[in-house]
């Protein structure tokens, strides 16, 4: 009899791996269902609201809109449409499904939803602002990390379809502020961060370096200056409300910055450095890209030209914007951006509260107070009126692009107000064939947000 | 002739009911275009189990069981089968039932006494050894198929039952070791080693590696079996020095698999749901889209795709009547094959014989499941009674009948040997008159 229990003990144990099997199966099943469904062609898919509770796109079909209601969100909110990628709704169609294992598709009724901390109002009102120039522009709430405003432009009404989609612009099916561009003078910012980090502040507010109108470096190669006369003799803060190129050459090439602590630090700061594999910044799915350049010698012209913002450089206006929360918040931590505020299932439960989050630590308190300082001076000496009287802090930059043919305008930079914690990154394209400026869009956009 | 009509009778009209209200399930919510098609069914299904009921009425059987298990499954089979893609009889799946069920009586008389079919090892070892030649010469190039026109025929799935019936041991063959140089050695165990390793040559050789498990199962039942007999205890070390061997050895053959073979162990199946990952992504769709509940007989979608009917039979079932009813089913099959621990077998040869076909059943199912829902790598073998295919059916009847013959086995008593006439005893006394 003892001999028929082992046999026993052998069914028991072979019962036993399949039950548990079968227990994880079905646990399985019932928490990626949603998952499964979403990679089949059947969706019901659910609403996405504005912080106010306006809508941004409507699954279901139900509501009546004028014409290009969407548009200032078009490429960023998307659709299920597979046409774009890099959405919020592609990204989080898993959370929009009408769908439950208990209940399938609910086909009417279902309440799954998103609500997003974007400001509708405020999106359309810098959509507009840009009169049709191309362009982009991302603002946050850089205490919490809420994003309020991302638009770009050209963009589209996903309510009309692609049956036109050959006609559509370049650019139109993407959000720009995801997306590395060149960042122009706007990268000094980061230089000036280096250059604080590696030699402290004393250090840095001592060095002074002569503008003549260009710099010819070790190896001969010129870096011009926009002011073909030249500066003069410049310290750091007058270098950066000046934007000048030779000085931040001369930065780049002192002795006292030397090439493997820059990298330490533009690595710190999320720069993927001489072709490094790039990194991403994960917005609620979507993928924004970070910062990328080239650091060889920092006698070399393509290194210097880099740290001044153009050569290989290119970097995200969404990482433009977060390193201007590190400066805003005077504690060189970034605080992490998010779209989505709160997300419901299919039957109106709260599945998912947005949270606050923060990056490590990229570089020193100290650092920080001392670039938000210099930032706002630049902002009160050459801001503080086209820039609707506000106290900001900013930093603008021009970017050349093809080949020098265009030239990008871009403005990043932070509102130094309690109530309003905003940062933001502006970019306008082909700046010379636009009426439209940095500054006008910046004031739009406070405007509306502060409104 | 029945010990207990009642229950008997109690027994006949539970599966009768469970029949019932399947079928009137397909009735309300099947996808059919004539009612006829829903009657022939029935009649089909509701047949087939009076005519069973009657027909064990001529068996002479300590319990019941397992057959109603076993008439309860098939004819649940039957009907999942004939509902795939709108209510239509599947004659060929309702033909391989009912050669299950005559399969499973063919396996019932054979191994019911254990004595005769112990004695019969060496016809059993013969009998592999034969389907692996036939496996050789008659299936196509390194295929496992023998196409008979009409019809086609698995041979290595006739290995499976043989291969059990090898591994199963009696107290009296474990107790003949020999000595060979310091080694106790029983040569049966040697002998099953060879025929265990020139199977999965076979196997490997055939490219039908999904059915390597199923044997490594019967055969590591049948030896932890061997080695645990008669006193010795489950030895910790053997156990750890088999668990290394078998990691190594599958290390080794993940290694030598071809690359179609890790191109799916190693499938995203998400990042290819046209190609390697096409079958599971579908059968992953199906079940979340059947729910809890299902769609309803025949109304699912994918009955369009290949071998809905048996290598991922349980999402097409998943889909069409719930994932609560796949997993009824699944469990239903467990209770089949567990069995011997409520009503246990009479021997330890049937003992060591239900071990086997538990490891079989188990194993094929695990695979079957799990592999169609993306848990382990895709292999493409049947479930037990539920999947389509004739050779599967035959073979799973053969090895149920192992199971009902565990539970009312036959002792013959050896014949009683001629008694010598007594010599009439001549006392002294009387020799003396």
């Amino acid at each position: 009899m003892k001999s028929i229990k082992r046999c026993q003990h052998i069914i028991t144990l072979f019962l036993l791996i399949f039950i548990a099997g079968m227990t994880a199966l079905v646990v399985k099943i019932n928490k990626e269902a949603s998952f499964y469904m979403m990679n089949s062609n059947k969706h019901m898919l659910g609403m996405v609201y504005d912080r106010n509770g306006d809508v941004l796109f409507d699954g279901m079909g139900i509501g009546e809109y004028e014409d290009n209601y969407f548009i200032d969100v078009g490429n960023l909110i998307g659709d299920d449409k597979g046409q774009m990628e890099n959405t919020l709704v592609a990204r989080n169609i898993e959370k929009l499904n009408n769908y439950s294992f208990s209940e399938g598709l609910v086909r009417e009724g279902g309440k799954a939803s998103i609500h997003t901390t974007l400001d509708h109002y405020a999106n359309r009102q810098v959509f507009n602002a840009y009169m049709g120039t191309k362009g982009c522009t991302v603002a946050y709430n850089y205490k919490t990390g809420e994003i309020l405003v991302c638009t770009s432009i050209p963009s589209l009404d996903v309510t009309k379809g692609y049956a036109n989609i050959a006609d559509f612009e370049s650019g139109t099916l993407i959000s720009k502020a995801m997306y590395g561009t060149v960042p122009g003078s706007t990268q000094k910012v980061s230089t000036v961060i280096t250059a604080l980090e590696i030699m402290g502040v004393d250090k840095l507010f001592s060095k002074t370096y002569n503008c003549t109108g260009s710099y010819i470096n070790k190896n001969g190669d010129s870096i011009d200056c926009h002011f073909a006369s030249g500066h003069g003799m410049q310290n750091i803060q007058q270098a950066i409300e000046n934007s000048c190129n030779p000085y931040f050459a001369q930065l780049v090439a002192d002795p006292d910055m030397p090439l493997d602590k820059i990298e330490k630090v533009y690595s710190k700061l999320g720069y993927s450095l001489n072709g490094a594999e790039p990194t991403y910044i994960d917005i609620d799915g979507i993928e924004c890209e970070t910062a990328s350049t080239v650091l060889t010698d920092t006698d070399d012209f393509n290194t210097q030209w880099g740290c001044i913002g153009q050569s290989a450089t290119l970097v995200s206006p969404v990482q433009l914007m977060m390193w201007q929360s590190a400066i805003a918040n005077g504690t060189g931590v970034m605080t992490m951006p998010y779209l989505i505020s709160m997300s419901k299932n299919v039957y109106g439960d709260v599945t998912e509260l947005g949270e606050t989050s923060y990056s490590e630590q990229i570089f020193s308190e100290e650092t920080a107070v001392t670039v938000k300082q210099m930032l706002l001076t630049n902002g009160a000496n050459h801001y503080g009126v086209s820039i609707g009287g506000y106290s900001v802090g900013v930093k603008s930059g021009t970017a050349q692009v093809k080949e020098g043919l265009e030239e990008n305008s871009l403005l990043v930079g932070f509102l130094d107000d309690e109530r309003h914690p905003i940062a933001f990154c502006i970019m306008i394209e082909n700046k010379f064939n636009t009426p439209v400026t940095t500054e006008q869009i910046a004031t739009v956009l406070l405007n509306s947000l502060c409104k | 002739m029945i010990d207990n009509p009642f229950s008997f009778l109690f027994s006949c009209l539970f599966v009768l009911a469970a029949h019932g209200a399947m079928l009137f399930n397909v009735f309300y919510n099947g996808n059919y275009e004539s009612t006829n098609q829903v009657i022939l069914l029935a009649a089909a299904v509701l047949g087939l189990d009076i005519f069973y009921y009657i027909a064990m009425l001529f068996f002479k059987q300590r319990t019941f069981t397992v057959d109603f298990m076993l008439i309860l499954i098939l004819n649940m089979s039957v009907i999942f089968q004939s509902c795939f893609g709108g209510v239509h009889l599947s004659v060929k799946h309702f033909i391989t039932c009912i050669a299950a069920l005559i399969s499973c009586r063919i396996g019932y008389n054979l191994t019911r006494d254990h004595r005769w079919i112990c004695s019969k090892k060496p016809y059993i070892w013969s009998g592999i050894g034969i389907l692996m030649i036939v496996i050789l010469t008659l299936t196509g190039s390194r295929s496992m198929w023998i196409d008979l026109g009409f019809m086609t025929i698995q041979p290595s799935e006739f290995i499976k039952p043989l291969l059990v019936l090898a591994c199963a041991t009696s107290v009296t063959e474990q107790q003949d070791k020999h000595k060979v140089l310091c080694f106790n050695i029983v040569w049966e165990n040697i002998i099953l080693f060879g025929i265990f390793a020139v199977i999965c040559l076979l196997q490997w050789w055939c490219r039908d590696l999904g059915s390597i498990p199923t044997f490594t199962a019967i055969y590591g039942a049948g030896v932890l079996l061997r080695i645990c007999y008669p006193k010795a205890k489950f030895s910790k070390k053997t156990l750890a020095v088999a668990g290394i061997a078998v990691g190594i050895l599958a290390v080794i053959a993940i290694k030598l698999a071809p690359e179609y073979v890790r191109d799916r162990l190693f499938v995203d199946i998400w990042n290819d749901t046209s190609g390697n990952g096409y079958q599971q992504s579908q059968a992953l769709i199906a079940i979340a889209d059947g729910g809890w509940f299902g769609k309803g007989p025949g109304k699912g979608f994918l009955c369009d795709v290949f071998a809905h009917e048996s290598d991922i039979v349980f999402a097409t079932i998943s889909e069409e009547w719930g994932l609560l009813f796949a997993v009824m089913v699944t469990l239903m099959l467990l209770i089949l094959v567990a069995l011997p621990l409520i009503n246990p077998p009479r021997s330890y040869y049937h003992g060591t014989m239900c071990a086997g076909v538990c490891a079989a059943f188990t194993i094929q199912m695990a695979l079957n499941v799990f592999g169609s829902c993306n848990m382990i790598p895709f292999t493409g073998v049947t479930i037990p009674f539920i999947s389509m295919g004739g050779s599967s059916m035959v073979t799973s009847g053969f090895m149920i009948g192992m199971i009902v013959a565990s539970q009312s086995p036959v002792f013959k008593k050896p014949k009683p040997k001629k008694k010598k006439k007594p010599v009439p005893v001549q006392t002294q006394r009387g020799n003396q008159s």
